[in-house]
């Protein structure tokens, strides 16, 4: 489907894996969907991922095949680096407003040989590596983009010219402004995702100042050998770390910064790390501290004990301040919750914080939907339908509806789909949009 | 108009009309003066990496030391630098590894 059509059955809000279910199996169903993403690629977080837990399948090979299949397939129209501006009830369904924001490349022309990547003088922190590494001012995002397309980042472009004198297709265009397109539609499936809890938001860790104090998307990239550094090694200096710290609940479970909530998934990606780095360095002296380690799903429990069990130091104690010291390593005040409350304080070569999730859209302005005391989405029925909104019509998926792991982010895709389905159905909506057009 | 005062009204044309790269660069009000500032500091900080890599395998704290420059700062280059081919890892020297600039064939 390469045209933007004026009518789509379903409406997607986000390209993650939660998205791209939701897409396919209402394309299964012979509906046709437009998947809007703000990035400039499908895929979402778990593209960026290093490894899955308690699998540890590699993400990127078990994300690119829904990658594929949702670019590929002949009932999506996927429209990336776009954003939904506007959402109306439009009897039947919905008018929505879409900004198709300005690539400066042609994107049917662009064959993403990165040339233009190669040719760009400037280097600027990558957002995919999370600052961690550089990629130029007209970029691919990665090797696994969906499309496969560059896109020029203006703010930081120096206006020489040379991508445009490279392209083989001559597909640069700096022409190009945003468009705004209205299309309708007879349901929507909001998937927008996650962002991480700022890591300046507890001060007394150091997040976002003291380098060595990483984001946990930060120690994925770094993990992985197509990552910024090839291998893990230190932001400050480029040390092979021997010593780092993990700290649990850095980001949730707590009121002071706003993040109440438990977030799922921290206890299992801290263990997922830290054992995947027991096995990169040989010798490595890994320590989790916890105030509870939360292991609750499918393979979890098992996981846990077994990187235990590889040598994962896992502690019960409440980190209290993170200092910098020489050599910009990194020293740790924290509570030994097993000895008495008893205070120590430890030298790291790195520290991650496990942050929690919150929200990346609010939808505020856009659709007139409820959000929870949480921050999320809204649904109405927790218990029995999680996926439905305050707005008949518009359904909730993934972490757009709370924090949750990628099998239950895929297993919520499929019934807000299936929720769609029915209403679509029920309203009618094709037979009503066409009888509609005619009139 | 004879041939030779139509080619020089041709050429007069094209000279006026504006290239796409200067119509953004108008749009966008041109390279911001903290742009301008990092793009000058980012040449300045290559040009030093490249030559002190010039004189033989380094890991980052002696390439800082070398350049004058901080080694968080010596890292992100030089990591940037490899990304897109300029430096190759070398061997493990005690916790830092060494690099060297790629040869160009």
């Amino acid at each position: 489907m390469d045209e933007f059509k004026k009518r789509y059955d379903g409406l997607v809000i986000g390209g993650g894996i939660a998205g791209m279910q939701a897409a396919l199996d209402l394309a299964e169903q012979d509906y046709e969907v437009l998947l809007i993403e703000k990035d400039p690629s499908i895929g979402g977080v778990m593209v960026g991922l290093n490894k899955v837990f308690p699998t540890l399948d590699c993400s990127s090979c078990i994300c690119t095949p829904r990658m594929a299949e949702s670019v590929h397939h002949k009932n999506i129209k996927i429209q990336a680096y776009s954003e939904v501006t506007s959402i109306r009830p439009n009897d039947p369904g919905f008018k929505v407003t879409v900004r198709k924001k300005a690539r400066y490349v042609i994107e049917d022309k662009c064959i993403g040989c990165s040339q233009c990547e190669l040719a760009c003088p400037v280097d600027v922190p990558h957002e995919f590596d999370h600052g961690l590494g550089a990629r130029r001012a007209i970029y691919i995002p990665h090797g696994n983009a969906i499309p496969q397309v560059a896109t020029l980042d203006v703010d930081h472009c120096t206006f020489c010219g040379r991508c445009a004198k490279v392209c083989p297709t001559q597909c640069v265009d700096y022409t190009q402004e945003p468009e705004d397109v209205e299309v309708d539609v007879g349901a929507v499936i909001i998937a927008s995702g996650l962002l991480i809890t700022p890591m300046d938001a507890k001060a007394e860790y150091g997040g976002g100042k003291l380098i060595n104090v990483l984001n946990p998307l930060g120690m994925e990239a770094i993990q992985s050998s197509s990552g910024p550094y090839g291998r893990p090694l230190r932001p400050s200096d480029g040390k092979v770390p021997r010593k780092i710290a993990y700290v649990q609940c850095a980001g949730s479970r707590d009121h002071s910064i706003g993040v109440p909530y438990c977030s799922r998934v921290c206890c299992m990606y801290a263990l997922k790390q830290a054992l995947l780095l027991r096995h990169y360095i040989h010798g490595i002296d890994i320590t989790i501290y916890h105030m509870d380690i939360r292991a609750f799903g499918k393979g979890y429990e098992q996981f846990y004990r077994r990187v235990m069990k590889e040598g994962v130091k896992v502690v019960k104690g409440k980190v209290a301040k993170i200092t910098e010291v020489e050599n910009q390593d990194l020293m740790l005040r924290v509570e030994m919750l097993d000895e008495g409350g008893r205070v120590d304080e430890r030298r790291y070569d790195l520290v991650v914080l496990s942050q929690g999730l919150v929200p990346a859209w609010d939808g505020k302005g856009v659709v007139d939907i409820e959000l929870g005391d949480d921050g999320f989405f809204k649904s109405v029925s927790p218990k029995i339908s999680p996926v439905l909104t305050t707005q008949d019509g518009i359904f909730i998926a993934g972490v757009a509806a709370g924090p949750k792991d990628i099998p239950d982010a895929i297993v919520e895709a499929g019934a807000a789909a299936m929720e769609a389905a029915v209403h679509l159905e029920r309203i009618g909506f094709r037979e009503r949009a066409l009888a509609a057009s005619r009139g | 108009m004879n041939d030779t005062q139509e080619n020089q009204a041709a050429a007069a044309q094209t000279a006026r009309e504006k290239r796409p790269i200067d119509i953004l660069r108008e749009r966008h009000g041109g390279m911001s003066p903290e742009m301008k500032d990092y793009y000058k500091e980012q040449t300045r900080i290559r040009k030093l990496l490249g030559e002190a890599l010039g004189k033989g395998t380094k890991t980052v704290p002696e390439l800082a030391r070398e350049c004058g420059l901080e080694p968080q700062v010596t890292m992100w280059n030089l990591m940037a630098m490899r990304r897109y081919g300029k430096v190759v890892e070398e061997e493990l020297r005690g916790d830092y590894y060494a690099y060297r600039l790629k040869e160009v064939k």
